[in-house]
């Protein structure tokens, strides 16, 4: 009988270790990220936003990134990792393209792969294009 | 139970009456690589391994088997152009067929994908000097033409070297790339080891190649100084790298030791009710 | 306190009746086995999918462009996110294992004899529900693994003249697995299965406890000759109480499921979650070895092996036929499967070429 009293006792208190092993996980996944959750965004002033037909890279969030400023079609932000294994993509100015280095990929000005081994197009970032800056990000 | 005679009947009836749905399936199910049947057809491959070819050139396409390129998908086409799937065109100029390139255009032909590599290899003393004097080592003298495999620093040795030079100014390039080779060796490991336990690393992943690319494709200048001082920059990216590897580590340790703590607990409990069950109880 | 609380509910709606006729006076047969409390520990399995189901579902975006990154946040970036993905990826495998040995004992023990057809019929329709759950929750994480085995599964009705292409087509939402796919089996997932699956969970629990318990037929506890005229619900009085004493083996049943279960995510966490488990879904390249998963392997190879295509199919609805409508072919009314030599020698048989069929689909 006392046997049976201890050993309730001590399934109560392993059953309660239980369901706080659990609870205390639960709270944590749902509780709201903390702090740098949000991106960070990149200001460019008026003196360092590149000219019609320049780039300017970027670094935005550890990522590096590019900022062109297409004849004719405006500003694009676009990640220089390349999707296919993560070289970092250079700017040709003469063929309006972006070329990797590693293997030979092309990608258009808005990113979409031309030709070469990457399965998929640079990352966008959106941009806010103002009259003295721009907020990329 | 007296209707599941005709029912059988009923249902087996069908495939009698219908007809072309078995060469559908057949196409649809059976053919696919995951059924069995690999489709593939490559008409460079299947000329250049039969009988018709000489031995040596007949060895190419298992050459070729063993590399880092066919690894990666990369077939003859892609090199030498031509149409792999047309055995009329397979070498035609006009779907791009190259053929050989000359010793000193090794280089331009590699250099279609290998861009970076290109532009360094023309800077080096190796590329000036097969160009103007039509001598020098090309891409294939190191690397190998169809057997290409994944560059390692072993690929810079006394042997080879000292074919054309004295092995002294290699010694200390190779000693300058050693510290950071060995770290990526290390960091590639630790990525490995951690896509075996079931990680996703094709962030870190993206991060190393990049940073592997880069340090190498500088190496194809031979430019010792330059290479010293940019190993810095490169050390502290793989820092980078390996801190994180370490960090993800740390945390698959963790989650084993929960999720054991868990199962322990449980264990007890499935005893502690066994024994709860067993034990006498006031009547 | 606790007694004004009961004191409260007892004017209210009978509590102390309640808990005399369902848990500690309903009786349950003397030579109960432990084989018994699969039932309810696939119950508990199954909460458990809900309840992790849920939680998933929190972070999980179920668009293709982005399904597989949520489903790596939750592994990686989320607290405990592993912990919830693991159990239930864990969980789904091993609730159908707990399925399965519950059919396995309630058919070698005969408790689909008369008067439990009905409830044998439900539980096979609750079987077919827990596959298809299996079967739409894999394709989810958008991975390799899950586009081309569920590329798979989704092509075999078309070895069904006429109607398998309109099948295949409505599983898939098109010609190929595509982000269509992904919607429609979300849906089934969360809303249409877990719906269908809770009617007929209540409906074979109701069942179950309206017949009464069936009694293992080895040691048989002597069952009163019945006339086949009217409703009579089994009752054990001379048998222990269902609560506490049975309860306790369910709860020690159900704390090896969870150990089980621990034990295998502590120790084996790649087991169900191969290299292609992490590589995004791609239409374009199929992995060298791919496979549908484990409780498929068998219908998988026996299609594959058996030269008429439709044959294939029609002897596996065929056997599916069988399973669901047995207590009606079987009607003799020996329960002892040890007295029916020709039935055991058909089960056993029936086992062994499953588990034949589903290691050399593996293999193959």
């Amino acid at each position: 009988m006392k046997r049976r009293r201890f050993l309730g006792f001590l399934l109560t208190i392993l059953g309660f270790t239980a369901l706080g092993s659990f609870v205390y996980p639960l709270i944590k996944f749902l509780s709201p990220a903390s702090g740098k959750a949000a991106a960070q965004k990149v200001t460019l002033k008026k003196s360092e936003i590149p000219a019609v037909g320049e780039a300017k890279e970027i670094p935005l969030n550890g990522t590096p990134a590019i900022l062109i400023n297409r004849p004719g079609k405006g500003f694009v932000a676009l990640s220089r990792v390349c999707s296919h294994l993560g070289c970092l993509v250079e700017y040709d100015r003469a063929q309006n393209r972006l070329i990797c280095p590693c293997h030979g990929a092309f990608f258009d000005l808005e990113g979409k792969v031309i030709s070469g081994p990457p399965p998929k197009a640079l990352t966008q970032f959106p941009i806010k294009v103002e009259s003295e800056s721009i907020l990329i990000g | 139970m007296k209707y599941l005679l005709p029912l059988c009947i009923i249902l087996i009836l069908p495939p009698v009456a219908s007809a072309d749905w078995k060469e559908r399936f057949e196409k649809e199910f059976l053919t696919r690589p995951w059924a069995g049947a690999q489709v593939e057809k490559d008409v460079c491959l299947e000329c250049h391994s039969s009988e018709m070819m000489k031995p040596e050139a007949r060895d190419i396409p298992r050459k070729w088997e063993t590399s880092w390129h066919h690894q990666n998908g990369i077939s003859c086409h892609n090199c030498h152009g031509g149409d792999p799937k047309d055995v009329e065109n397979a070498m035609s100029p006009q779907r791009g067929y190259v053929g050989i390139p000359k010793n000193t255009q090794v280089p331009e032909f590699c250099g279609k994908c290998h861009r970076g590599i290109l532009k360094n290899f023309l800077e080096s003393g190796h590329g000036k000097a097969l160009k103007s004097s039509g001598k020098g080592p090309n891409c294939v003298t190191c690397h190998g033409s169809h057997n290409v495999q994944k560059a390692t620093i072993n690929l810079i040795n006394e042997p080879l070297c000292a074919k054309c030079h004295s092995y002294e100014r290699v010694k200390i390039m190779r000693q300058a790339l050693l510290v950071t080779e060995n770290k990526m060796s290390q960091i590639e490991k630790g990525l490995t080891e951690l896509k075996a336990q079931g990680v996703y690393t094709e962030e870190e992943q993206k991060t190393f190649f990049n940073t592997q690319a880069a340090f190498r494709t500088l190496f194809h200048t031979e430019d010792v100084s330059m290479v010293k001082r940019r190993t810095d920059e490169f050390i502290h990216q793989l820092n980078d790298l390996q801190g994180r590897n370490q960090k993800t580590f740390e945390e698959l340790r963790f989650r084993k030791n929960f999720s054991a703590f868990l199962m322990l607990l449980f264990t007890g409990m499935g005893i502690g009710f066994l024994m709860f069950s067993r034990s006498p109880k006031k009547k | 306190m606790w007694e004004r609380i009961k004191n409260w509910l007892e004017i209210r709606v009978g509590l102390d009746e309640l808990i005399k006729t369902h848990l500690t006076e309903y009786r349950i047969p003397k030579n109960i086995n432990i084989l018994y409390t699969l039932g309810f520990v696939a119950l508990v399995a199954f909460l458990i999918q809900v309840v992790t189901g849920f939680f998933l579902m929190v972070y999980y975006i179920p668009y293709s462009g982005t399904a597989f990154r949520s489903v790596q946040e939750i592994m990686s970036t989320v607290p405990y996110g592993w912990l919830f993905r693991q159990i239930h990826v864990v969980g789904s495998s091993l609730m159908l294992v707990v399925v399965l040995l519950h059919t396995l004992a309630v058919f070698s023990m005969g408790s689909f004899k008369k008067p439990r057809e009905l409830t044998w019929v439900v539980g096979t329709l609750m079987f077919f529900t827990t596959l298809a759950f299996c079967l739409s929750g894999y394709l989810l994480p958008w991975s390799q693994l899950s586009y081309w085995a569920t590329t798979i599964a989704t092509t075999l009705p078309t070895a069904l003249p006429y109607a398998g292409d309109l099948v295949a087509g409505m599983m898939k939402g098109g010609e190929q697995v595509s982000g269509i796919t992904l919607n429609r089996f979300f849906a089934l997932h969360v809303v249409l299965l877990p719906l269908v699956i809770s009617i007929l969970v209540g409906l074979h629990l109701f069942l179950v406890r309206r017949v009464g318990i069936s009694s293992p037929p080895s040691g048989k506890a002597a069952e009163p000759e019945r006339p086949w005229t009217e409703y009579r619900h089994e009752s054990h009085p001379e048998g222990p109480s269902f609560f506490p004493d049975f309860v306790l083996k369910e709860m020690i049943m159900v704390m090896v499921f969870l150990a089980v279960m621990f034990f295998i995510i502590t120790f084996l966490p790649t087991l169900l979650l191969p290299e292609e488990a992490n590589i995004p879904a791609d239409p374009f390249k199929t992995p060298a070895h791919i496979k549908p998963e484990w409780y498929f392997l068998a219908p998988y190879q026996m299609l594959k092996i058996v030269p008429n295509k439709f044959l294939g199919v029609t002897l596996q609805l065929i056997f599916l036929l069988l399973f669901v409508l047995w207590p009606f072919l079987d009607t003799r009314e020996e329960k002892d499967l040890l007295k029916r030599p020709y039935l055991r020698l058909l089960f056993f048989l029936s086992l062994i070429l499953w588990i034949v069929f589903t290691f050399w689909g593996k293999y193959s």
